[in-house]
């Protein structure tokens, strides 16, 4: 009995690792990757953007199983093009920077669709972790690959707004994301 | 048209932009004065909401107005007034109308270098005028407060003239812009 649980542990653990090799690593290029949200806010939208985030993908069309995106975001580096909104958003009430100053997210499976892939992760915001759906484009490029598209999760779901900015009627729940990561290969 | 002898009275039109117009203005003064006093935060925005969204349809009533206004003849200024006191209500009034586009106007621009959009009743958003620009918000904030207090004081001499000319001069100058009276004929 035992050897066979051991055969069984070996089998997965190469097949696993064949996996692994069969998709190729990525990080995103810093400088032209773009990670952006659009909020609903006083009944006009509003965008911002991450300056600083990272994206670690492991990525294969074919071998969807052990393909992987995993991204930290850096909160502090929320940018809404006003500075009075930024200092708001990082404070307390809404994403409390001081006390989770990370954002993470990692999908959990991806899949093929019609009009590229989706998948299902975890996203870890403001202490809380939650399972969001994003689509996406993958676009294999000379060196490296394009990969962008969209999310929406709302923003109470993770505490995002305590106080006065649990309202809705100011500040919509429903946020969009959108994200376009220009991938190098891993060195 | 022109051999037409003037009206005794402001049409139900003109009255009826004379008051809705003056109802909006003192709810924009409650409203703006108010959300100045208060910290940023969901409450100064939600009150600003609602401002920038009234200040939206002054504006869009000044243009009706102002239509209305260049194809209807008003009222003659009474005989007995003297030829400065005619030249002073005249400039009131020329005033009124440019505060009434200037108001709304600044507070537009203000909201876009801000980058704040402005919603009309969270039915539908204006365009920004102007890109982001913390100079510029700056500066447009100070001219829309100032210009708010010539208001309160053009609106207070406005409403002391009207009285004077009611109980001081006895004559139909309040009456005529009043629904539900009549005016004396012109002697």
């Amino acid at each position: 009995m035992r050897n066979i649980y051991l055969a069984g542990t070996a089998a997965v653990l190469l097949g696993a690792a064949a996996a692994v090799a069969a998709v190729a690593g990525y990080t995103s290029d810093a400088q032209q990757s773009r990670l952006e949200f659009v909020g609903l806010q006083a009944g006009a939208e509003f965008k911002g953007v991450f300056h600083k985030f990272t994206a670690d993908v492991d990525f294969a069309p074919d071998t969807l199983a052990s393909s992987r995106i995993d991204v930290q975001i850096d909160m502090n580096s929320v940018d809404s093009i006003d500075k009075d909104r930024d200092a708001t958003i990082r404070g307390k009430d809404v994403f409390d920077v001081a006390h989770n100053p990370t954002a993470h997210y990692v999908t959990k499976s991806i899949t093929k669709t019609a009009a590229g892939f989706s998948a299902v992760g975890a996203l870890t915001l403001r202490g809380v972790t939650k399972d969001v759906p994003i689509e996406f484009q993958f676009v294999p490029a000379a060196a490296g690959a394009k990969l962008s598209g969209s999310a929406k999760l709302n923003r109470l779901d993770f505490g995002v707004g305590q106080g006065d900015w649990k309202s809705t009627d100011t500040v919509g729940d429903a946020v969009k994301i959108n994200f376009s990561l220009v991938l190098k290969p891993k060195g | 048209m022109p051999n037409q002898s003037p009206p005794t009275r402001y049409s139900a039109v003109a009255q009826g932009f004379h008051w809705l117009i003056a109802a909006l203005i003192v709810v924009q003064f409650t409203l703006g004065w108010t959300a100045e006093d208060l910290p940023i935060g969901a409450r100064k925005l939600a009150r600003l909401d609602w401002h920038k969204s009234f200040g939206m349809t002054i504006l869009m009533l000044a243009v009706l107005r102002l239509l209305w206004r260049l194809f209807n003849r008003p009222p003659e200024l009474p005989a007995g007034m003297s030829t400065i006191e005619k030249q002073l209500a005249r400039a009131t009034h020329v005033l009124f109308y440019v505060l009434l586009f200037v108001m709304p106007l600044t507070g537009w621009v203000m909201s876009s270098a801000k980058n704040f959009s402005v919603s009309w009743f969270h039915q539908f958003t204006w365009p920004n005028l102007i890109g982001p620009n913390e100079q510029a918000f700056d500066v447009l904030r100070t001219t829309h407060d100032t210009l708010s207090w010539l208001l309160f004081a053009l609106a207070l001499l406005h409403i002391l003239a009207a009285l004077k000319h009611h109980f001081w001069h006895k004559d139909d100058v309040l009456k005529r812009m009043l629904p539900f009276t009549k005016s004396e004929k012109r002697s």
